[in-house]
């Protein structure tokens, strides 16, 4: 018998490695040679990498009766997202950028509510606003979701305003890749209109998408080389992507194979007949990129996936919302001056 | 700005330093914080720690990644103050977020109570950041308290230069008052000829002192600073010692390197008697306590045969010295038959004669009184040990003329400050002579009363008032200690170690001072006036800086202060006079 871990922390949902087989289509763009290919140095002129990621927490779920009678559910939420500005050459120092929660108040869509201002006891720790947003529907999950949705949209905005424009017509050579931004989890639909050059780096491996005699390969990568680069499309048709593997550290012997691999995406037009060249590019340096910028294990349970920048942006993030408990503790005091208990 | 992670205390507490600002060590910081009546209560304090560390990251090693422009991390610089003063006195801590200002002007005087001091202050150094440290005189002069310690290493502490410098700025910034001309200073030279040459400008203080400006950014020099002088010491007489040698032979002063403005001092025998001296030339009086009461009884008969005339030397005549020990203590006979005790071993052969070898080994019964022989031994025996020591001190050969000359007195008239060079004397002469003219001093201001301040310097308090044993040179410290400062007296008093002082000495000192100290002392209950984080500085400082602790400021603060105007050595002496040389020159031609 052979038993082999996965590396990340069991209260991790699904862990590290789930393998779902996939449907939808994929298509060789790069080459038909299935053979790892090796990293490339990070060109000189690509001078800025920001790194984006965001995080939302329910602060507290509330039954809501307005002024002209209505009744509905709501929630006070925060979400935050933000960035880490670093140059790929290390001749600066990393910085947070736009790190700042929004809170609001998600609520049914049948409630007219105003802000919420939340005022402190002690006056030296100022105010928190929650602005009202109305949900799609009135189930009690829709203001989650609608908190999550704020959050991924403004991640996306965010990715996309740093990044440089990816050309996606093989004649257009206006610019050069000077800013990539990385952004955790997959790329979101919609975002192909917005043009950056935004890399969806992938830290779980929940659907296989490589068939069988293809799999092999994600193993036998060294750490810093690649995969052919593939085109993607979903099995619904809506969303086409391209796609390959990194690997940013060897597997230890205990471990699965695909332990230290990753996978990486960027927005590819519907039509597999072009491989801009940007995206190759982006593809040759990943592995260089990201094998400097993986984690290690005794830090960071999630290593390497989890890159250096995101645990501190994560970090980050958590700080700017503030602590969870003092905010409980003061949507209580508000809704007891509410009714007039306080 | 306050920081909110740490706990904030009306006593201490942390901000944090904000991009682009700077502190250090010994800065001094005003806080003002709001009271929820609308009231303003301002906390005055000194820097006693700074620190600079990564925030937001976890480990250690994340250094390397911040280094590398990978990881986002903010510098955190933050400082620890402890609060010397909280105007108006109500114990409230000051709230996180309140802001944090360098003290400088009015800010200064309130955080060093400068404000309480008034006209009562003079200057005691500069802070670090070039601005001056007043100390309040009525804690100097015995209004309040009295008395100033200083502990250190020597050679790196710099004491003496310390207490010197203190003494200038008290004789020249004024702070006396009208009775300006009136302190005096009474100073033990203990080592090498360094205080010989106090009343000589120093060649080097010029270029010292432009040197030590441009190195702190000062605006001006240090002197200047402070309002003080740049000039030596004025009104300085210079005692020492007379040269060892044969009796009869002139008397020069013992000094190598001073050659003129020295004068030399002794005591006349019959002064030694008359003036009950005989105590101080015993250390260790409680040796045994019969020793004890030879001694006394001793003293007292030599005071009664000093009684009756006034002649340097004695006469008694009742002794037949045996011819052998004659002949090489040169006695002499006169007309009527009577022997002259004229040198200090004359002396102790005749109180032999008296104790040992009188009614044929019996003693003199009205001397020896019920003293057991071992003990009568051991009294000849000690002094014969010291006889030589003191021969030169103590002597009969000199004309009364010349025992009043060199009689030495440090309230002469037209004298500020009296530098007693000690250091050639043996240990035993350097307690009897620093006993008998404290003694002295201190009986004269019993009579006279506390005008006319008298500070004394002394070094080395150690030896001469250690923490065990008891002495008659002990005693007259401790009275000046403890007495001291309604008289008048004022001790300057420094060592190495103020654990092996006695503890009442160094307890009734009003101004401490700490210069460089072995950690090890450091942490001994003498210096629990230092907060932990100075104790630990004063393993570090640097010649030339002092922590000094007053009882209007809490907390010790630290000073520096500036390079002599007056010569420590020959070759410092500046022979100029601080004009260049072309101008001399030209003096010449005209």
């Amino acid at each position: 018998m052979r038993i082999r871990l996965d590396p990340w922390p069991v209260d991790i949902e699904g862990g590290q490695l789930t393998l779902e087989p996939f449907d939808g289509t994929l298509i060789d763009i790069e080459t038909p040679r299935w053979a790892a290919i090796p990293a490339r140095p990070i060109p000189r002129q690509l001078s800025t990498v920001q790194v984006v990621d965001g995080k939302r927490r329910m602060e507290g779920r509330v039954f809501v009766e307005d002024d002209h009678g209505n009744v509905g559910t709501g929630g006070f939420g925060a979400y935050v997202v933000g960035a880490v500005s670093l140059c790929p050459h290390g001749s600066r120092a990393a910085e947070l950028l736009d790190v700042r929660a929004t809170r609001v108040l998600a609520h049914a869509p049948t409630l007219k509510l105003d802000a919420t201002s939340l005022s402190p006891r002690n006056p030296h720790t100022g105010t928190l606003l929650y602005n009202p947003v109305p949900t799609d529907s009135a189930d009690p999950m829709a203001p989650l979701h609608r908190l999550q949705a704020l959050m991924l949209d403004a991640e996306q905005t965010l990715s996309h305003g740093y990044a440089s424009l990816v050309p996606f017509e093989e004649t257009d050579d206006r610019e050069a890749l000077t800013s990539l931004t990385l952004q955790d989890g997959t790329l979101r639909r919609g975002g192909a209109t917005l043009g950056g050059a935004v890399v969806g780096y992938v830290k779980t491996m929940q659907t296989q998408y490589l068939s069988a005699d293809r799999v092999g390969l994600l193993s036998d990568l060294k750490p810093g080389e690649r995969t052919p680069i593939l085109h993607m499309k979903s099995e619904t048709g809506r969303s086409t992507r391209f796609t390959w593997y990194v690997r940013l550290s060897g597997a230890a012997f205990y471990q699965h194979p695909m332990s230290g691999v990753m996978r990486l995406e960027m927005y590819a037009p519907p039509e597999p007949d072009f491989l801009p060249p940007t995206v190759r590019e982006v593809a040759n340096l990943s592995g260089t990129l990201l094998m400097r910028l993986g984690s290690h294990a005794h830090k960071d349970p999630r290593a390497p996936q989890n890159l250096i920048p995101t645990a501190a942006l994560e970090q980050a993030m958590g700080r700017s919302m503030g602590s969870a408990d003092l905010v409980t503790r003061r949507i209580r005091a508000h809704i007891a001056g509410l009714q007039g208990v306080a | 700005m306050v920081l909110g992670t740490q706990d904030v205390t009306p006593v201490s507490f942390w901000f944090a330093v904000l991009p682009g600002a700077s502190v250090q060590l010994d800065d001094l910081v005003a806080v003002q914080t709001r009271k929820p009546d609308g009231s303003f209560v301002n906390f005055y304090g000194i820097v006693d720690h700074v620190r600079t560390r990564h925030e937001g990251v976890t480990f250690d090693s994340d250094v390397q990644d911040v280094a590398a422009g990978l990881l986002p991390a903010s510098v955190s610089y933050a400082a620890r103050v402890l609060v010397t003063r909280v105007n108006p006195e109500n114990f409230i801590p000051p709230q996180p977020g309140d802001g944090v200002r360098h003290a400088r002007g009015d800010d200064l005087r309130m955080a060093l109570s400068a404000d309480k001091m008034g006209e009562k202050a003079f200057p005691g150094g500069l802070l670090a950041d070039g601005q001056v440290l007043p100390i309040n005189y009525r804690f100097v002069n015995g209004e309040n308290g009295g008395h100033i310690n200083i502990s250190g290493i020597s050679g790196v502490a710099t004491k003496t230069s310390y207490a010197l410098f203190l003494l200038h700025s008290i004789f020249r910034s004024g702070v006396m008052g009208t009775g300006a001309s009136a302190g005096r200073a009474l100073i033990f030279n203990v080592k090498g000829e360094d205080l010989l040459f106090l009343d000589k400008r120093n060649r080097e203080v010029e270029s010292r002192e432009a040197q030590a400006r441009a190195q702190k950014g000062l605006p001006d020099h240090r002197y200047a600073l402070m309002g003080l002088p740049v000039e030596a010491f004025r009104d300085v007489q210079f005692l020492a010692p007379p040269r060892p040698g044969s009796a009869g032979a002139a008397i020069v002063p013992h000094v190598e390197q001073r050659g003129e403005g020295v004068t030399p001092f002794l005591y006349s025998l019959r002064e030694f008697c008359a003036r009950r001296m005989l105590p101080y030339v015993f250390v260790d009086r409680d040796a045994s306590v019969n020793l004890g009461f030879v001694i006394g009884s001793i003293e007292e008969r030599l005071y009664r045969m000093a009684q009756g005339a006034d002649t340097p030397y004695l006469t008694v005549d009742d002794w037949q010295p045996d011819t052998e020990q004659v002949l090489d203590e040169d006695v002499r006979f006169d007309e009527m038959g009577s022997v002259r005790i004229s040198t200090f071993a004359q002396l102790v052969a005749y109180l032999e004669y008296k104790l040992l070898d009188a009614n044929d080994g019996e003693g003199d019964r009205k001397w020896v009184g019920k003293q057991s022989p071992a003990t009568l031994q051991a009294f000849i025996r000690r002094l014969r040990g010291v006889q030589k020591h003191l021969t030169p001190l103590v002597r009969g050969d000199v004309s009364a003329e010349q025992a009043a000359r060199f009689r030495p007195d440090p309230l002469k008239p037209g004298v500020q400050t009296t530098v007693v060079d000690i250091h050639t004397l043996s240990a035993t002469a350097q307690m009897f002579i620093v006993g008998v003219l404290l003694r002295d001093l201190f009986e004269h201001k019993e009579r006279v009363g506390r005008q006319d301040t008298v500070f004394v310097v002394l070094d080395e308090l150690n030896k001469y008032a250690p923490r065990d044993g008891d002495s008659p040179i002990k005693d007259v410290l401790l009275d000046i200690a403890e007495r001291g400062r309604s008289l008048g007296i004022i001790l300057i008093g420094a060592q190495q170690t103020a654990s092996e002082v006695e503890r009442r000495i160094v307890s009734n000192a009003a101004i401490r001072v700490v210069g460089r100290l072995d950690l090890a002392e450091a942490e001994r209950p003498e210096y629990r006036f230092l907060p932990q984080s100075f104790r630990a500085r004063a393993g570090i400082l640097q010649p030339g800086t002092m922590l000094v602790s007053q009882p209007d400021v809490p907390n010790p603060v630290l000073v520096n202060y500036p390079f002599p105007a007056w010569a420590t050595r020959l070759d410092e002496v500046d022979d100029l006079n601080g004009r260049a040389v072309e101008d001399i020159g030209e003096d010449w031609l005209h």
